[in-house]
């Protein structure tokens, strides 16, 4: 990889870090003003972070060093599988590791080292709420296999680059009844695995439903900025793939200033629109049972599989 | 132009077939009943979309009558039956709901399975939707021998009639106006016989719950 290539990479790294709570305080102020209320302003969430990070840290006299060492595999996790996501240009100078499995399973490893952090320091609500993740990212893990499954079966090809660059060249992809099956399936899956309604409530810190409060709750300082910065880019993260793989219209494939600025104004707009969607979403339904979860996760299943079969029917 | 239109009948075919879905995954009767509704105005929309990429005039007529008959006039009268029969909200099924779920994907792949020497035979644009269409034959089967309440066993059974109705405009671009006009007659006489049985139950037995006919052994 040569200097241009580390420099697009180190420039995607920053923008992706620099969004990530802009897309949150978006969501939380679009939600606020269809709840009539005034809403904290879209930059509340960087104030957080900066407040954060000035604090000192508490930690348990029982935590190990894997209490430690787990926001860190979360962030670092994280932030790697946005670099591997073609966010902006496509194909990037990392493409040739973006594959859809290496992306999953990097992600599953973020869920699993905080599930390990919320289980370390022995709280009853940390090890609830660690279980309950794992419960979920097990059952969404199928259906997220099923749906990239069935983009790459109508790409030819499990790399996100030439996912991309396929659909660009056939329009008419986008249509087709596998690429909007595998969109709904993985929306579903973004809203579980990310933590939203009506999966797990991210605005409340009720002991009888939350699922990632509990695992956060002996984090403080630092250590809960990174894991809080890293669960906002992952929400990024999914919003870019579920923009950039299923419309990717905009992204600059070479790299001239026109480009670049064209692909910078559709991502974040692509983002905006997804965030306004999310926040539409929670305004009109309510939480499901614990219980209910796996049903929806189910569905979600069931739309991957006819994904895949419509693709290999199309094919 | 073929490429266009294989990928609407996929994608129509799916939609279709997504509704029955719904059925297995929400609770309570009056889901179910817009489900329904739904259901038949993506079919008369795939109708319509098939007559035009077709070039088949009668389909058109096909479509209204669709949203007539199956998109106002049969789910205006489930819901005075549900009101009337005053159901209760949720409805048990024999199969839990991730099961029946998991289940109906696994009909789906059945049906593709199933479906694989009629796709050999036919040369049609939209035959790589006629997979979908069994699915749903299987699906809507599923519905009816899986749930309890007699309203909901109508519902599969008019998502059955849906579903051949789906096959035939997606194997053959529908069949004759004369003849499709006998089916729509043929399904509403089917429907309003069934709303009477259901009627005559409920006032018997004070349920509309089948697992209670039971009793009629004893």
């Amino acid at each position: 990889m040569d200097v241009t290539g580390i420099v697009c990479e180190a420039a995607q790294a920053v923008l992706g870090l620099a969004l990530a709570p802009g897309v949150v305080g978006l969501i939380r102020r679009v939600k606020a003003r269809l709840q009539n209320r005034r809403g904290a302003p879209v930059w509340q969430p960087y104030a957080e972070l900066r407040k954060l990070f000035g604090k000192d840290m508490v930690v348990s006299p029982n935590a190990s060093w894997v209490f430690r060492a787990a926001p860190f595999v979360v962030f670092g996790s994280t932030l790697v599988v946005y670099l591997l996501v073609p966010a902006f240009i496509t194909p990037l100078p990392l493409n040739a590791a973006a594959d859809l499995f290496a992306l999953v399973y990097l992600l599953l490893l973020g869920t699993f080292a905080l599930a390990l952090g919320g289980l370390d320091p022995g709280s009853a609500f940390g090890g609830m709420g660690s279980s309950r993740e794992m419960t979920i990212a097990a059952l969404s893990e199928p259906a997220i296999a099923l749906a990239m499954l069935s983009l790459a079966l109508g790409a030819g090809s499990t790399n996100l680059g030439e996912i991309a660059a396929r659909t660009i060249a056939n329009p008419l992809a986008a249509l087709s009844a596998g690429h909007v099956f595998a969109f709904a399936a993985l929306f579903i899956v973004m809203l579980a695995e990310t933590g939203r309604l009506p999966v797990d409530n991210p605005a409340t810190h009720l002991e009888l439903t939350m699922i990632h409060e509990a695992m956060t709750l002996e984090y403080s300082g630092p250590c809960l900025a990174l894991i809080e910065w890293a669960s906002w880019l992952k929400l990024t993260v999914f919003f870019t793939l579920a923009a950039n793989l299923f419309l990717p219209w905009g992204l600059a494939t070479s790299l001239t200033p026109a480009g670049l600025a064209i692909a910078a104004v559709t991502t974040v707009a692509k983002l905006g629109v997804l965030a306004v969607a999310v926040a539409v979403i929670e305004t009109r339904i309510a939480k499901l049972r614990l219980f209910r979860v796996p049903e929806l996760l189910a569905v979600s299943f069931v739309l991957g599989l006819l994904a895949v079969t419509s693709s290999f029917s199309v094919r | 132009m073929d490429d266009v239109f294989a990928q609407v009948s996929v994608l129509g075919a799916s939609g279709v077939l997504i509704f029955a879905i719904v059925v297995l995954w929400r609770h309570g009767v009056m889901a179910y009943i817009s489900a329904f509704r739904w259901q038949s105005n993506v079919l008369a929309a795939l109708t319509a979309a098939v007559a035009y990429f077709g070039h088949d005039r009668d389909l058109y007529w096909v479509a209204a009558l669709m949203v007539v008959v199956k998109g106002v006039a049969i789910p205006r009268l489930l819901t005075r039956l549900a009101r009337r029969v005053a159901t209760s909200r949720e409805a048990e099924p024999f199969v839990n709901t991730a099961t029946s779920l998991v289940l109906a994907g696994l009909l789906i792949l059945l049906a593709h399975a199933a479906a694989r020497p009629l796709l050999e035979m036919s040369s049609a644009p939209t035959r790589a939707a006629i997979p979908l269409a069994i699915g749903l034959l299987f699906v809507s089967l599923f519905v009816i021998v899986s749930r309890k309440k007699a309203i909901t066993q109508v519902i599969g059974f008019l998502m059955l009639e849906n579903a051949i109705a789906l096959l035939a405009v997606l194997a053959t671009y529908g069949v004759p106006l004369v003849v499709e006009l006998g089916v729509f007659l043929d399904a509403m006489m089917g429907f309003l016989v069934m709303q009477i049985f259901v009627y005559d139950i409920h006032d018997t037995f004070d349920t509309v719950d089948v697992d209670a006919l039971n009793r009629l052994k004893h």
